[in-house]
């Protein structure tokens, strides 16, 4: 299973790769939507998964979840938006433009491995 | 004081036992680091003198306490999710036949700690409950300042993040400052109560369903049995209990049978017939 | 916005409290210990700029030092491992999230720039008339940190490259 992590944060970029690397998954890296969706084009298939943030330069998250869902050969990726945006209207935005789900920052580990088993991405009561 | 290797070493089997957890050698800073607040709140004069006082009289509190400071950050909510599933699936439809006549539901949260268990509860009744069907939820626990955040019903962006699907923050909180509060018309059919479960109980109306959840793992095998023997009198005849995931009252209670459904186990009173009282109210 | 509303003290210790149970100290145990009157070095300062219906930053301030310390716990690296980039990216990165957390207590329609970092002989972008709303100094490894609010008119906020 592959994700994809997309963030501006370097160091963001680095938690999330250990914790999903750790859950197995092999990880690819972008630092904004217009990045990310040039690594996607090289891809063979879509990732299972993306983390994404919100606010980025070039596309921002939202604009990113709205071109994937958009888009037919990204349609099956789960998109998981992971921000400071915390705001309900934000959340609201999210879900609406097509996130399945949600985690604000700050986040530990457990409680983000507890969202993938929500969506059926990890095994019950797996642990990073 | 340090602890010395053997009194690590009980700790860590005490955990063990309790809890499944194991604190390799590695986690000996952590026990005496996550100790020290244990030993201030329980008068002991540092982490040696509470495990000594500890050995010499084993409470029950305190033992509860010890294994909360080295096990739980954060509660979650739907905490396992599969019990809330067969609550769903299987328990609700079961009851809505059940209780066609009075079309209500009473629920317990028989250690209710921070409030994640009774508002999982509620979101969930309230989603699958037919239209006209009323419910309450009681939310009990040992600890009355357990109880006064459980009331208060705000949480933090860190605890709202465990277990709680998006689509449910949005639905049932709102936020207030930091916090995410639970939606006021959640929390109507929610009161919460102080109780001590290896005591008396008091009288109360029976339960549909009673959730006992990762609390029996804290007794001896004695309190076990008798805090389910009182929960039983106060389980309709046709009720559901759930327990922990490493609970079972098999080889404790005979008085209930278990029921698998799909990857967890739910538990009704064998007969069928509510439990005589054993002289005691 | 209303005196009564602002993001106080407290609002600033719960939310670094949860920063640091997520990212910093997951076991509970080197939390970030609150004190009073000291003043912080100033030597790395890392701010989000919120703007719209209410204006300013949240600012971390610290010691060269503390801002290694921070990345290093932050990426699970030893001090001497943490690539001087990344020290940037970390400090900005939890101007972020507090900036984050904090807008949502803000009157609606706000934004959040990209983090800024500034090092040695910089100070961070502000108006002279800009008030400080509220500040948390904390030791933490023997070192100070502060975070702080400022209520002010931006003086020049960029897109981040």
């Amino acid at each position: 299973m592959r994700a994809i992590v997309i963030d501006d944060s370097r160091a963001i970029r680095l938690i999330l790769r250990r914790i999903v690397g750790q859950a197995g998954f092999e990880v690819l890296e972008a630092g904004d939507g217009k990045q990310a969706m040039e690594v996607l084009a090289g891809l063979d298939g879509a990732p299972e998964l993306a983390l994404i943030d919100w606010n980025m330069p070039n596309m921002n998250g939202l604009e990113f979840v709205a071109a994937a869902r958009g888009d037919q050969r990204l349609r099956d990726m789960t998109l998981v938006m992971v921000t400071t945006e915390s705001e309900q209207s934000q959340v609201a935005r999210a879900l609406a433009a097509g996130a399945h789900e949600y985690v604000i920052k700050p986040f530990t580990s457990d409680a983000l491995m507890e969202k993938l088993a929500l969506l059926g991405l990890v095994p019950s009561g797996a642990q990073a | 004081m340090s602890l010395s290797p053997t009194d690590l070493a009980f700790v860590a089997n005490l955990v063990r036992r309790e809890s499944s957890i194991v604190l390799g050698p590695e986690k000996e800073y952590l026990i005496e680091a996550r100790l020290v607040p244990v030993a201030r709140e329980t008068g002991a004069a540092n982490v040696a003198d509470l495990v000594a006082r500890f050995q010499r009289s084993p409470d029950p509190r305190v033992r509860q306490r010890v294994v909360e400071a080295l096990t739980t950050n954060e509660t979650s909510w739907f905490r396992d999710r599969e019990p809330f599933r067969a609550l769903t699936d299987m328990v609700v439809p079961d009851l809505v036949r059940a209780r066609a006549s009075s079309r209500h539901l009473r629920v317990w949260s028989a250690a209710c700690s921070s409030g994640q268990e009774p508002y999982s509860l509620a979101i969930d009744l309230q989603r699958t409950l037919p239209p006209g069907w009323t419910y309450e939820i009681l939310g009990t626990d040992i600890s009355t300042e357990m109880l006064d955040r459980a009331r208060k019903g705000e949480f933090s962006q860190v605890e709202v993040n465990r277990g709680l699907p998006a689509q449910l923050l949005l639905e049932h909180f709102e936020r207030v400052g930091a916090y995410w509060r639970i939606a006021p018309g959640l929390r109507r059919a929610i009161s919460f109560q102080q109780l001590n479960l290896a005591v008396p109980m008091p009288a109360m109306a029976p339960f549909d369903v009673v959730f006992l959840r990762n609390v029996l793992i804290y007794f001896d095998v004695e309190t076990k049995r008798s805090v389910l023997r009182s929960v039983g009198r106060l389980l309709r005849p046709d009720g559901w209990l759930f327990l922990g995931g490493a609970e079972t009252t098999i080889g404790v209670d005979d008085n209930y049978v278990r029921v698998t459904t799909g990857r967890t186990s739910a538990y009704r009173l064998r007969s069928g017939a509510p439990m005589a009282a054993a002289g005691k109210g | 916005m209303s005196i009564e509303m602002a993001p106080t003290v407290k609002d600033l210790l719960f939310i670094m409290e949860q920063v640091w149970l997520s990212y910093m100290d997951p076991e509970g145990i080197d939390p970030l210990i609150p004190i009073d009157d000291e003043p912080v070095a100033s030597e790395i300062h890392a701010w989000v700029a919120i703007t719209g219906p209410w204006e300013g930053n949240v600012l971390v301030t610290c010691s060269r030092a503390q801002a290694r310390n921070v990345a290093a716990a932050f990426l699970a690296m030893e001090v001497e491992e943490v690539p001087d980039e990344d020290v940037a990216d970390v400090v900005g990165e939890m101007a972020n999230i507090v900036g984050g957390n904090v807008k949502s207590m803000l009157p609606p329609g706000c934004a959040l720039s990209t983090p800024y970092f500034v090092g040695e002989g910089e100070g961070p972008f502000r108006s002279p008339d800009a008030v400080c709303v509220a500040e948390l100094v904390g030791r933490w490894r023997n070192e100070l940190l502060s975070i702080a609010m400022w209520q002010g008119r931006n003086e020049r906020v960029e897109v981040a490259a």
